[in-house]
């Protein structure tokens, strides 16, 4: 099992936007991947209402947990997406 | 099936009309999206059930069969922090569809430079899920958008 703690960077937090593209890049994995804010409960990766629902707001970290082969590779791209407009929000 | 309601009376410009891409290419979930009228006025439940999230700019309201519909008043929206926004219902709440959860004025959102474009999605949902969909017309608030099956 792999995990990444990610800091929220984005502005408007992990909302419409920046969730919309991060539940894209964790639907393209081919394992369950869950997200959680730091000590709360870890939710679907893959589901934009559990993603909207969880609420991470700028500033939060999260932790973004997969399993098997690809996992890191997984985890560098969700990382990745969490912040990908963290510039200009 | 979940009939899914206008939570604003405006224009239908279908998603492709919201000027925002990721909206507009459905990444956030199918649906349509509306221009409301402008003048102050109040945003319903698009469906009966729990408020899940409760932002002065979005709600996410989550029905008995499970089905999470996003209402996005405007673009950018969230920058506003909450300004000009006035929530009627606060996070956790059971509502009725139909009942105001947030009064705002589009007009004073356009005065800002802002498109008060408002989205309304269905969450999770694959394109097929959706039939009925308006895209285009006037709408009434608390009419038909699009079913959810």
């Amino acid at each position: 099992m792999a995990q990444r703690h990610v800091k929220i960077r984005s502005k408007v937090g992990l909302h419409a936007r920046p969730a919309a593209l991060f539940v894209q890049a964790a639907a393209r994995a081919p394992m369950d991947v869950t997200v959680a804010k730091l000590g709360g409960n870890p939710v679907n990766a893959k589901s934009i209402l559990a993603v909207l629902g969880m609420d991470a707001r700028h500033g939060e970290e999260i932790v973004i947990t997969a399993e098997g082969e690809s996992a890191d590779q997984v985890l560098d791209e969700l990382e990745a997406a969490v912040n990908v407009e963290a510039g200009d929000a | 099936m979940t009939r899914v309601l206008a939570p604003v009376s405006g224009q239908v410009v279908g998603l492709a009309g919201v000027p925002d891409p990721v909206f507009a290419q459905a990444m956030v979930g199918p649906g349509t999206a509306v221009d409301p009228e402008r003048g102050r006025g109040e945003a319903i439940a698009p469906v009966s059930g729990k408020v899940v999230k409760m932002h002065p700019h979005a709600y996410v309201v989550v029905d008995g069969e499970g089905h999470g519909v996003l209402v996005h008043l405007g673009i950018d929206t969230v920058q506003l922090k909450g300004r000009g926004f006035e929530l009627l219902a606060t996070e956790g709440e059971e509502v009725v569809a139909g009942q105001p959860l947030v009064r705002w004025n589009p007009a004073e959102i356009e005065a800002g430079g802002r498109s008060p474009v408002t989205a309304v999605v269905a969450l999770d949902a694959a394109a097929e899920a959706l039939s009925e969909v308006r895209e285009s017309g006037r709408v009434e608030k608390g009419t038909g958008l699009f079913s959810w099956h």
